[in-house]
């Protein structure tokens, strides 16, 4: 079983464009970016994405520890969209950038504070898939929780549908 | 495989190989057309591909199937195998998941796709692939050919790009509401209408250069949809009149949020 | 696109549940367990009701299975795809003005009893 991930040429450039602009205390930016599931062969799954949510400047708690650290207000929004995508079984996946070219992966950071949100958007979407991507200047990665999984799945491809099709591939890249 | 390979099409990036041989490409019908964009594609060096069609080679094929040979219809060869020794004969490590049969009754694979070429022959055809693939987020290009006419005979095609995010057929006004009806009335059979090689050349070239460009980014234009019309009698390749009065630069017909498996909301 | 709930709970009286399936521009009713007229094989199948004009009818019935009816009808469409799934429906005109949805669908079912 594998999971990829797909995104518009247009949603990939609004990330990128939203997530490389400067922010008055942060060194990064997040957003979160909304999919629904769409089933291939042998139970491997897609997600499909299909909006992006740009975090508002004044919802970032200031931490110099950390590359960006989002605030209450942020995670509650989050939380409100997830209640709301449940009936289109829409998740909701965390979204920045490493300002870097070539492969990306999670920082020792992301790894401690990223996956702490996924129970509570398990909790509230239950049906849906959530999760977290990182992308680079030129590349990306992503790791999804199934519906019920407590553990992630690294994503196989991330595919840009666009001009150019761009096709990020686990593992491979500069 | 050698770097003299691809020392032609190295015009295409530097890079252009890998992002090629990455890419996976559905060909939904293997006939006049989809046999052309196989060779082509092929040829490039396309690694992954989907492929559909359940038809085995017949006579009234030999005009226009590349690929196919005279032994091939007594022996009942199937398409997709004419498909897959094409594919395999120029490149040996490919990966082709080919299906006997119509996508729709298995679709799965096809959704792995990135690119979908629909060489199908019904209007309703084509709706249905361009749904599919707004819905898996593939680009979709649709190639046809036709012959209508009396004295001299009309040769008509054409190539078309839609892409999620972009103005679909509907929009483009190649699918109507008229066409798909009158096809409807005719039971939906598209019938055994004519066929020749070199439109189907034509217009699976123009096709495969609209797929190489999406992924190489060669010309360095934007591309969010095409329309081409091929005129047979001309020998000419033009963008649809079409799109020069179009009023339209939002796809109303398909909602950006309708992707992945269709969720029923009870009422 | 929303139809009047007391219509949607009308078209209840005829399958065991209803749900929206919306595709492209149409917001297609899913008719899970869809009774069929007398004579029909199967009895009870899906049915999925096009409420708005499509393919040059003002309304369609599409049924997940090809029903075996009383009187041998014209199958036009055999495999469309909708909502991810295939579909079957035959050719049969439904002309009513400002119908309920039960109304539209009841004429459409009328389509199998019909000789002609």
């Amino acid at each position: 079983m594998s999971i990829s991930i797909k995104l518009t040429g247009g949603l990939h450039r609004e990330m990128v464009t939203d997530l490389a602009r400067p922010h008055p205390f942060a060194a990064e930016r997040a957003g979160f970016a909304f999919g629904r599931v769409g089933s291939l062969s042998n139970e491997s799954k897609v997600i499909l994405l299909c909006l992006y949510h740009s975090i508002p400047d004044n919802q970032y708690v200031d931490d110099p520890t950390v590359g960006a650290r989002i605030g209450s207000e942020a995670i509650t929004w989050a939380m409100q969209a997830v209640y709301y995508g449940r009936p289109g079984r829409e998740g909701i996946f965390h979204v920045h950038m490493h300002p870097h070219g070539g492969r990306t992966g999670m920082s020792g950071v992301d790894r401690r504070e990223l996956p702490r949100l996924m129970p509570g958007f398990q909790a509230v979407g239950r049906d849906a898939a959530h999760g977290i991507i990182i992308l680079s200047l030129d590349h990306g990665a992503g790791w999804v929780w199934l519906p019920g999984s407590k553990e992630p799945v690294a994503a196989s491809t991330v595919s840009v549908i666009g001009k150019p099709l761009r096709v990020f591939e686990k593992g491979v890249g500069r | 495989m050698s770097r003299e390979r691809f020392s032609r099409q190295s015009f295409l990036g530097r890079d252009s190989e890998e992002r090629i041989a990455r890419c996976t490409v559905g060909v939904a019908g293997l006939g006049g057309g989809g046999s052309h964009i196989i060779q082509q594609l092929a040829h490039i060096g396309f690694q992954r591909y989907v492929v559909y069609d359940g038809d085995v080679v017949e006579e009234s094929n030999l005009n226009r199937l590349v690929g196919a040979r005279s032994v091939d219809v007594p022996a009942q060869t199937p398409k997709l195998h004419i498909a897959r020794m094409m594919i395999y004969g120029l490149q040996p490590n490919a990966s082709v998941r080919g299906c006997a049969g119509r996508w729709q009754d298995n679709p799965e694979p096809l959704r792995e796709c990135q690119i979908v070429f629909g060489c199908v022959d019904s209007y309703q055809g084509r709706h249905e692939l361009e749904v599919a693939c707004r819905r898996y987020l593939m680009h979709y290009i649709d190639i046809g050919m036709d012959v209508h006419g009396g004295a001299p005979p009309v040769i008509g095609g054409q190539v078309i790009l839609s892409s999620a995010g972009s103005l679909c057929m509907r929009c483009m006004g190649f699918l109507t509401e008229a066409k798909l009806a009158e096809e409807a009335a005719r039971y939906g059979g598209a019938g055994a209408r004519p066929q020749v090689v070199w439109p189907n050349g034509v217009l699976a070239s123009t096709a495969v250069g609209l797929a190489v460009d999406i992924v190489t980014n060669w010309t360095r234009r934007a591309l969010p949809y095409a329309y081409l019309v091929y005129d047979g009698n001309q020998g000419t390749v033009k963008e649809s009149a079409t799109l020069r009065n179009l009023k339209i630069t939002a796809c109303p017909h398909f909602s950006n949020s309708d992707v992945g498996d269709p969720v029923l909301l009870e009422l | 696109m929303e139809y009047p709930k007391e219509q949607i709970e009308e078209l209840k009286t005829y399958c065991s549940k209803v749900r929206a399936a919306t595709e492209g521009e149409i917001t297609y009713l899913y008719l899970e367990e869809l009774r069929l007229p007398a004579g029909c094989t199967p009895e009870v199948c899906d049915g999925l009701l096009c409420p708005v004009a499509r393919d040059g009818y003002p309304s369609r019935l599409f049924l997940s299975v090809q029903v075996s009816p009383p009187y041998p009808r014209n199958w036009n469409v055999s495999n469309a795809r909708i909502g991810e799934k295939n579909w079957y429906v035959f050719s049969w005109k439904v002309n009513l003005v400002s119908p309920t949805l039960a109304q539209m669908l009841v004429a459409h079912l009328t389509g199998f009893t019909k000789e002609k």
